[in-house]
């Protein structure tokens, strides 16, 4: 049987019933349990199951011993389908339904009529029935899987047009969600390098952060929406369990580098792509911290601003083109002499470095000696440790030089394996879905 | 007859295939319950206060505690153990 906290009682009732075992067995204690003590800890183990509404341990017991039906033992499966169309009485009553289905971010949307839909799939050249990838919210849950008509749906609702398709496929393909149902409330940053920043029109100078342009809009968006539509939902309390809840999914921090303007190579070129192909990075991001200039005691600054992050996760620095410059006029003319003087000089004790979630989530990696958590494990507890592996600083350069700001972002690309320092970087071709 | 139609913007779910449970003990008694920590922060020390409670109040029940190696991935060798040498098992925390 199962034991959860309570607050993820309805996820529960979903993750068993879509695993044919809708009748197995689970018991739930109050939340939190991060940070208990064991004093209280025990007074759960001692007091009532808040869902059952009756002592936990007498939910053990009855759960493992009460007898079973034959038809629940059995467990339980169906047939599962999505049909093509959905149909309602008026325009109206079919905003109202996307709202009630949870299909939009309560924000107006484009109705996916089939003339629109078959508008925007022209801004491609594959098929609308091709399979483009599978998404879910979160590791542990089931994967849904979708076509490129599915995804075109959701690029109207975004409002994006054709010519942002080809983007919004790679996004799509890409594995990762804009939707991340992780209680740390992460959200997502979307990097587009190459021709098509150019040809679609998109920011990468003033303002390319923010709300200014329609490509950078309409693209984050949909990336958002598309997420939630095709991995089965982002439902609060069911399929999205952040805590808090994160803004920055509302558009996903969608922006182009300046690759013009920045002084090292562009970013998609670091995980072999050419210049002159186009590529987009879908990066986790959890927050961020703001800085001006390279001042007089900037490495104090910076050093600072690294360490205050929480550990392991990597980091995103985006720089304005001005201090990118500043970076190099200081003798880190390279993105991988900056991401090395970070590693080098950003450096917290081994007892905060543990001191933090990551523990549990690389404890497998420390038990078999895997480099270099291992050796961070044994260090001593003063012993100071880098917050960060190089692979795990990214460096973007954005932003119109109307003066010398930076944003140093807590989160990088997942799929590059920080547990073993191993594995393909989350860059992923958008040339291939044109 | 509905007079609005637009596309579905929902993906395409798996299906679900019945999956068998295992049937009930008639009593916990004499038995062993495998305590399985899946590796969630203090999800070790929630297990040991259940232990300690069996300890506490229901000796004859034995109980040990084991941890799952990945918190998001089932650890097929314990799982072979659990059934080999247990009787049941509660795993947890899921948070």
């Amino acid at each position: 049987m199962g034991v959860h906290v309570h607050v993820f009682a309805a996820l529960v009732r979903k993750a068993v019933k879509s695993s044919g075992m809708p009748s197995a067995r689970q018991a739930f204690v109050p939340t939190p349990l991060m940070n208990t003590s064991s004093t209280g800890l025990r007074e759960y183990v001692e007091g009532n199951d808040p869902i059952h509404g009756r002592p936990f341990m007498a939910e053990v017991f009855d759960q493992l011993t009460r007898p079973v039906p034959d038809g629940e033992l059995r467990g339980e499966g169906w047939d599962r389908s999505t049909p093509r169309y959905v149909e309602a009485e008026s325009e109206e009553d079919m905003h109202a339904l996307f709202q009630e289905r949870h299909y939009t971010d309560f924000l107006p949307i484009v109705l996916p009529t089939e003339e629109r839909v078959e508008r925007m799939l022209t801004g491609t050249s594959h098929a609308s029935d091709e399979m483009v990838g599978k998404l879910r919210p979160t590791i542990g849950m089931e994967y849904w899987h979708f076509d490129v008509e599915r995804v075109a749906v959701n690029a109207v609702m975004a409002g994006a047009a054709p010519e942002h398709f080809p983007v919004i496929l790679a996004l799509a393909s890409s594995g990762d969600t804009g939707r991340q149902s992780s209680m740390s409330s992460m959200g997502n940053m979307v990097l587009v390098n190459g021709p098509i920043r150019h040809e679609i029109g998109m920011n990468c100078g003033i303002g390319a952060l923010g709300p200014y342009n329609y490509a950078n809009s309409a693209i984050g968006r949909a990336f958002g929406l598309l997420s939630q539509n095709l991995q089965g939902g982002s439902v609060p309390g069911d399929t999205y369990n952040g805590s808090q809840g994160c803004n920055f999914s509302y558009n996903c921090i969608t922006f182009a580098e300046n690759e013009e303007a920045s002084p090292w190579e562009p970013y998609h070129v670091q995980f072999g792509y050419d210049k002159d192909e186009s590529a987009v990075t879908v990066s986790y991001i959890w927050g961020s911290v703001w800085a001006e200039y390279l001042r007089t005691f900037w490495e104090e600054k910076l050093q600072a601003m690294i360490c205050g992050l929480e550990p392991g996760m990597g980091c995103t620095l985006v720089l304005d083109p001005i201090v990118a410059r500043e970076f190099c006029e200081r003798g880190l003319d390279t993105k991988e002499k900056l991401a090395r003087w970070i590693h080098e000089n950003a450096r917290i004790p081994q007892r905060r470095f543990w001191d933090h979630v990551m523990l549990n989530l690389i404890h497998e990696e420390v038990e078999a000696g895997v480099e270099p958590w291992a050796s961070y494990w044994n260090a001593q507890p003063d012993e100071l440790i880098p917050v960060f592996e190089t692979n795990r600083i990214n460096i973007v350069v954005a932003g119109g030089e109307t003066n010398g700001h930076f944003s140093i972002f807590m989160g990088s690309p997942m799929r590059a394996k920080f547990r073993t320092n191993k594995g393909k970087n989350a860059t992923v071709s958008i040339d291939a879905w044109r | 007859m509905a007079k609005f139609r637009v596309l579905n913007p929902e993906g395409y779910p798996p299906g679900v295939t019945a999956r068998g449970m295992a049937p009930s003990l008639d009593t916990l008694d004499g038995k062993k319950l495998f305590l399985v920590d899946v590796g969630f922060a203090n999800s070790d020390n929630f297990m040991a206060q259940l232990h300690g409670w069996f300890e506490d109040h229901r000796p004859e029940i034995r109980t040990e505690i084991v941890r799952w190696r990945n918190q998001h991935i089932p650890d097929p060798e314990l799982c072979e153990r659990i059934q080999a040498d247990g009787d049941a098992a509660i795993i947890g925390v899921g948070t």
